[in-house]
C-alpha cells in the first residue's frame, strides 16, 4: 500500500497532464502479484506503460476512462513454454513450424516464424494471457525461443525478447513415442540388454553435445579474433555462430527432461559446461529439488499431467510445483499446449487445489516466468514503470467461471474476439 | 505401490445391511432436489436410502463427516480408454464388431485409481478409432481393488459398440507399412457401414427363416443352422435396439451423413462421440434423438477440429440434446469436475445443468439413468466428497464412494504413503 503510493506520487510527477495514449481503469481490485491487492484503486496507463497505481487517480485530460467497478485487475498471463505461432493444427505438417529437420539446429529461430495471424493467438489473448514463451522443439539442440507478445501484425512486433532461451532436449537414450513402431516387429531383448543400449545412446548423444559447445565456444573465439584482425575469418557455421552464447552461459540452457535421472544429469552437464540451465517438463522434479536449488536451476512445469511412474502418488504432478515452491526452487507454471494455452490459470488452479497458496500459483503464471526470462523489470507484475500488459476479469482467473472483459498488452486495448466467437455466433441461433 | 497397497484397505466389500451415512455437507443432488445444505446421504446396500436436510441416522450407521465437504454424484466418464492399455484399436479390418472390449480389461491398470480420485465412478471403454464400425465397449463401475475384471463390468449397462467417421477411420493421418487399408474418403466410410448393415439385415433374415423352419418342425431332420456370424450378429443386435451406438465424428457433414443412414437402414445413434461440429447441427441431433458427448475445450489437433468451439456444449444444449463431457484421456478424466466448469465459462450453462453434463447425462447415454448420475433414494450409492464445490479452484476430491463402499479416501492414501515412506519403500 506504502509502496503503491510513494509509486503513485512518482508517477504523478511524471505524467504530462495531455497525454495522447492515457486510460485509466477506475474503481478495480488491483492484484499486482508484486505485493499486496488493492481492495479498489485505479490504474492509469500512459503511452504503453503502467504510470501510476493508486486511490482515485485523476484522470489525464483526453484520457479513456474505464470503469471496472466490482471488476479485478491482474498483469498479463505468460505462458512460459509454449509453441504457440509456430503451429497452427498439429496433424497438419503443412501448418506446423516446430522442428527442423535433423539433430542439431542451435539457428532456428522462433521469432522468424511466429505466425502473428494464427487462429491461436487471440484465444489465448482473450483468457487475460499477453506473453507466452514460443520455442522449438525436437532433436538434440531444438534452437531458440523468443518470448512474444501476443499482439501485433507482423513477426517482429509480436518479439517481446529474442533469443529468450536455447532449447535442447536431454538425451534421455529412451525412445520417445514412434508410430512407426507400433507396426514393427518387436525386438526380443532383455531388460539389461535395452538398459545397455540406452546408457550407450544417452553417452554418444551427450558427447555430441559437449563437442558442439566446445565448438562453437572455439568458433567464437575464432570470429573474435578475425575481427580483431589477429586471424583470418573461419569458415561460415551459422550452427556454431548461433550456439555460442548459450555455451558461454549468456542465454539460459532450457533442457527438456522430466525423469529424475534425466534431470540430474542436465543440471550436471550444465554445471560441467557453464551453462545457464533451466529444466522444462521437470514432471519428476519433486525428486531432485536439492540439485535444483543447488545449481540455481529453474522449472518450467506443467500440472496437469499423469505421474510418471505406476507407483507414485496420484497427485505427484499436481504437488510436484509445491515441492519446489517449499524448497525455494523458482518455477512458472505452464501449457505447453498452443490451442489450450488458455487452460494456464486451471493449470494453476491444480496446483493450488493440492496445496500450493493462491498467491504463489499466480506469481507462477506472471511475475515468476517474467523472473525467468530475464523481463521482470517490464512485465509480470502491475508496478508504476512496467508494461501495461494486464486484464480485467470478473474474479479470480484460477476459478472456471470467472470471465476476461478487457486485455490490454502494451497499454493496447486487444478485441476479445476469436474464431471460436465468431463461429458461435454464426451458429447459435440456428433453426 | 501406494495405490496397489490401498487396494487391500479398500477392498472388503460392505456386509449386506451395512448402514453409511455422510452428514453434515452440502449435497449437490443433481435432481429436481437441487443442491441441499447440511444434509445427510443415507446409504444402505450399496444404494442411496434418503437424503435431505431432516434423515435420521440409525444407531450403527458408519458416519462420514461432511462438515464443509460437498457431495455430488459420482462422475460418468462417457469416453475412455482406461483399463485397456495397448488394446484400444483392431486396426487390421474396417468393421470389427466382433471384438469386445470386455475380453481386455485390466483390472490393475492404475489409471483407475487415479480417475476415483478424481471422483470418477464409471466410465465407458470404448474400442478406439480405427474403423468404421468398431469394437463393443465397456462400460465398468470403478470398483477398485477386485480381483478379477468381470467384478469391474457395470452388469445393468447395456451393450454398446464403437461407430467412427473422418480422418480416423480414413486413416488420414497415419503411415502404416503396407497397402492402404479402404476406405481412403468420407465417401467410403459411408459405404461401408450402409455394406455392414445391409448384410446383417440379409443375415438377420436368414435366422429369422432358420428359426420359423425349426418351429414348424416338419420333417425329418431338423433345419441345418446359418453359419454363425458375430460380426453381423452384433450389427443384427444394433438393429433390433440391443446395442447402443457411440459414434466417433467430427464434422457436421459426416454427423448428418450417419442420421441419414440410421433413418435409410433403420437404426439409432445413441451418442455421438467428440462431436466437435455438434454445435452447426444441434437441431437434427436433437430430432434424432442422439445425446452428445464431447470435449469442453479441445480444437486444432486435426484438420477437422478447427472448427470446434468451446461453447459447443451449451449449443447443443439450448437445442435440446442430452450433452455430456468426456475425457478420452486418462489425464482428463482426473478432472472432469472443472471440464463440466467450462460449460458455465462458455456459453453461460446453468451450474447443475453444468454438473449433469458429466453425471446424469452420461448415465442417460449409457442407458443407465435410472441407476446412477443423481442422488435421490432408490439410485446406486456412487458419490464423490470434494473439500470445495467442485467448480471451485480448490476443488479437491476427498473420497469417493462406489455402491456405498468407499473406493478412494484421500485421508487413507496420504496415511499410507507415510507409512510407506516410514517403512523405507518410498521408491
Amino acid at each position: 500500500m506504502k509502496r503503491a503510493l510513494t509509486s503513485l506520487l512518482l508517477a504523478l510527477a511524471a505524467v504530462p497532464l495531455s497525454a495522447g495514449e492515457a486510460t485509466l481503469l477506475r474503481g478495480g481490485r488491483v492484484v499486482p502479484v508484486s505485493g499486496p491487492a488493492l481492495e479498489k484503486g485505479d490504474v492509469l496507463i500512459v503511452d504503453g506503460r503502467i504510470a501510476a497505481i493508486g486511490a482515485s487517480i485523476a484522470a489525464p485530460a483526453g484520457a479513456r476512462v474505464v470503469d471496472v467497478a466490482g471488476r479485478h485487475v491482474y498483469p498479463g498471463l505468460i505462458d512460459g513454454l509454449n509453441t504457440l505461432g509456430l503451429t497452427e493444427i498439429s496433424s497438419v505438417a503443412g501448418s506446423v513450424d516446430v522442428a527442423e529437420t535433423g539433430d542439431v539446429n542451435p539457428h532456428a529461430k522462433a521469432w522468424i516464424a511466429v505466425h502473428p495471424h494464427s487462429d491461436l493467438i487471440p484465444v489465448a489473448r482473450a483468457a487475460g494471457l499477453t506473453h507466452v514463451l514460443s520455442a522449438p522443439g525436437g532433436g538434440l539442440v531444438s534452437g531458440q525461443s523468443a518470448l512474444i507478445r501476443l499482439a501485433g501484425s507482423t513477426p517482429a512486433s509480436l518479439v517481446a525478447k529474442a533469443p529468450a532461451a536455447m532449447h535442447v532436449v536431454y538425451p534421455s537414450g529412451r525412445g520417445g513415442f514412434d508410430l512407426a513402431q507400433m507396426f514393427a516387429e518387436p525386438e526380443l531383448k532383455t531388460f539389461d540388454e535395452r538398459q545397455k543400449e540406452r546408457r550407450k545412446n544417452q553417452d554418444k548423444a551427450l558427447a555430441r553435445l559437449a563437442e558442439l559447445l566446445a565448438r562453437a565456444k572455439a568458433h567464437a573465439a575464432a570470429q573474435a579474433a578475425a575481427t580483431a584482425g589477429q586471424a583470418a575469418a573461419p569458415e561460415l557455421d551459422l550452427a556454431m555462430e548461433a550456439l555460442a552464447p548459450a555455451a558461454r552461459g549468456e542465454v539460459p540452457v532450457v533442457f527438456r527432461a522430466d525423469a529424475e535421472d534425466d534431470i540430474r544429469g542436465a543440471l550436471a552437464f550444465a554445471a560441467r559446461h557453464g551453462l545457464k540451465p533451466i529444466v522444462a517438463g521437470g514432471l519428476e522434479a519433486w525428486r531432485c529439488t536439492d540439485e535444483l536449488k543447488a545449481k540455481g536451476a529453474a522449472v518450467l512445469a506443467n500440472v496437469d499431467r499423469l505421474p510418471r511412474r505406476e507407483g507414485d502418488a496420484y497427485d505427484a504432478a499436481y504437488t510436484n510445483v509445491l515441492a519446489l515452491h517449499r524448497a525455494g526452487v523458482p518455477f512458472a507454471i505452464v501449457t505447453n499446449d498452443p490451442s489450450n494455452a488458455r487452460n494456464l490459470p486451471f493449470e494453476a488452479a491444480m496446483a493450488r487445489a493440492f496445496g500450493l497458496p493462491a498467491e504463489a500459483a499466480l506469481r507462477a503464471i506472471t511475475l515468476s516466468p517474467a523472473e525467468i526470462f530475464g523481463v521482470a523489470d517490464s512485465l509480470g507484475s502491475l508496478e508504476v514503470g512496467k508494461s501495461a500488459s494486464l486484464f480485467v476479469a470478473s474474479g479470480d482467473p484460477m476459478d472456471h467461471r470467472t470471465t476476461v472483459s478487457h486485455v490490454f498488452v502494451d497499454g493496447v486495448e486487444q478485441s476479445l474476439e476469436t474464431r471460436h466467437t465468431r463461429l458461435y455466433r454464426q451458429f447459435k441461433d440456428r433453426p | 505401490m501406494n495405490a496397489l497397497l490401498l487396494c487391500a484397505l479398500l477392498a472388503a466389500a460392505p456386509a449386506a445391511g451395512e448402514t453409511t451415512a455422510i452428514v453434515g455437507a452440502t449435497v449437490l443432488t443433481v435432481s429436481k432436489a437441487g443442491n441441499l445444505d447440511k444434509a445427510t446421504v443415507l446409504i444402505r446396500d450399496g444404494r442411496i436410502a434418503a437424503v435431505g436436510a431432516d434423515v435420521t441416522v440409525p444407531a450403527g450407521a458408519k458416519v462420514i463427516d461432511g462438515a464443509g465437504r460437498f457431495v455430488m454424484p459420482g462422475i460418468i466418464d462417457a469416453h475412455s480408454h482406461a483399463a485397456i492399455e495397448d488394446n484400444v484399436n483392431e486396426c487390421t479390418d474396417v468393421v470389427t464388431a466382433q471384438v469386445r472390449i470386455a475380453d481386455v480389461i485390466d483390472h490393475r491398470d492404475v489409471n483407475l485409481y487415479r480417475q476415483l480420485a478424481g471422483g470418477v465412478t464409471a466410465i465407458n471403454v470404448l474400442h478406439g478409432s480405427c474403423n468404421a464400425i468398431g469394437g463393443q465397449n465397456a462400460v465398468l463401475k470403478l470398483r477398485w481393488g477386485v480381483d478379477d475384471p468381470a467384478q469391474l463390468v457395470f452388469a445393468e449397462a447395456p451393450r454398446g459398440i464403437k461407430f467412427a467417421l473422418g480422418e480416423n477411420p480414413k486413416r488420414a493421418n497415419f503411415s502404416a507399412p503396407g497397402p492402404r487399408r479402404y476406405p481412403a474418403t468420407r465417401m467410403g466410410v459411408a459405404e461401408v457401414i450402409r455394406e455392414a448393415f445391409l448384410e446383417a439385415k440379409a443375415y438377420r433374415r436368414e435366422w429369422q427363416q432358420h428359426e420359423k423352419k425349426k418351429a414348424a418342425g416338419r420333417g425329418a431332420i431338423a433345419p441345418v443352422p446359418p453359419r454363425r456370424d458375430l460380426r453381423l450378429e452384433t450389427i443384427a443386435d444394433i438393429l433390433d435396439g440391443k446395442v447402443l451406438i457411440h459414434a466417433h465424428c467430427y464434422r457436421s457433414d459426416e454427423i448428418l451423413m450417419l442420421i441419414g443412414l440410421a433413418e435409410e437402414l433403420g437404426f439409432k445413434v445413441r451418442t455421438f462421440q467428440h462431436v466437435l461440429e455438434g454445435y452447426k447441427v444441434a437441431s437434427e441431433i436433437a430430432k434424432h434423438g442422439a445425446g452428445a458427448s464431447t470435449f469442453s475445450d479441445w480444437w486444432a489437433f486435426k484438420l477437422e477440429a478447427h472448427d470446434a468451439i468451446p461453447f459447443n456444449a451449451a449449443v447443443l444444449h439450448s437445442k435440446g440434446v442430452v450433452v455430456s463431457l468426456n475425457s478420452d484421456s486418462n489425464e482428463l478424466a482426473r478432472r472432469l469436475y472443472w471440464e463440466a466448469a467450462k460449460a458455465v465459462r462458455y456459453g453461460g450453462v446453468p451450474e447443475q445443468e453444468a454438473l449433469k453434463m458429466i453425471t446424469l447425462n452420461p448415465a442417460w447415454q449409457l442407458g443407465v439413468d435410472h441407476l446412477v448420475g443423481s442422488i435421490e433414494a432408490g439410485k446406486q450409492a456412487d458419490l464423490a466428497v470434494f473439500s470445495a464445490h467442485p467448480f471451485s479452484p480448490d476443488a479437491r476430491v476427498e473420497m469417493t464412494l462406489v455402491d456405498g463402499v468407499v473406493r478412494f479416501d484421500r485421508a487413507q492414501d496420504l496415511a499410507a504413503r507415510s507409512a510407506a515412506t516410514a517403512a523405507g519403500g518410498a521408491q
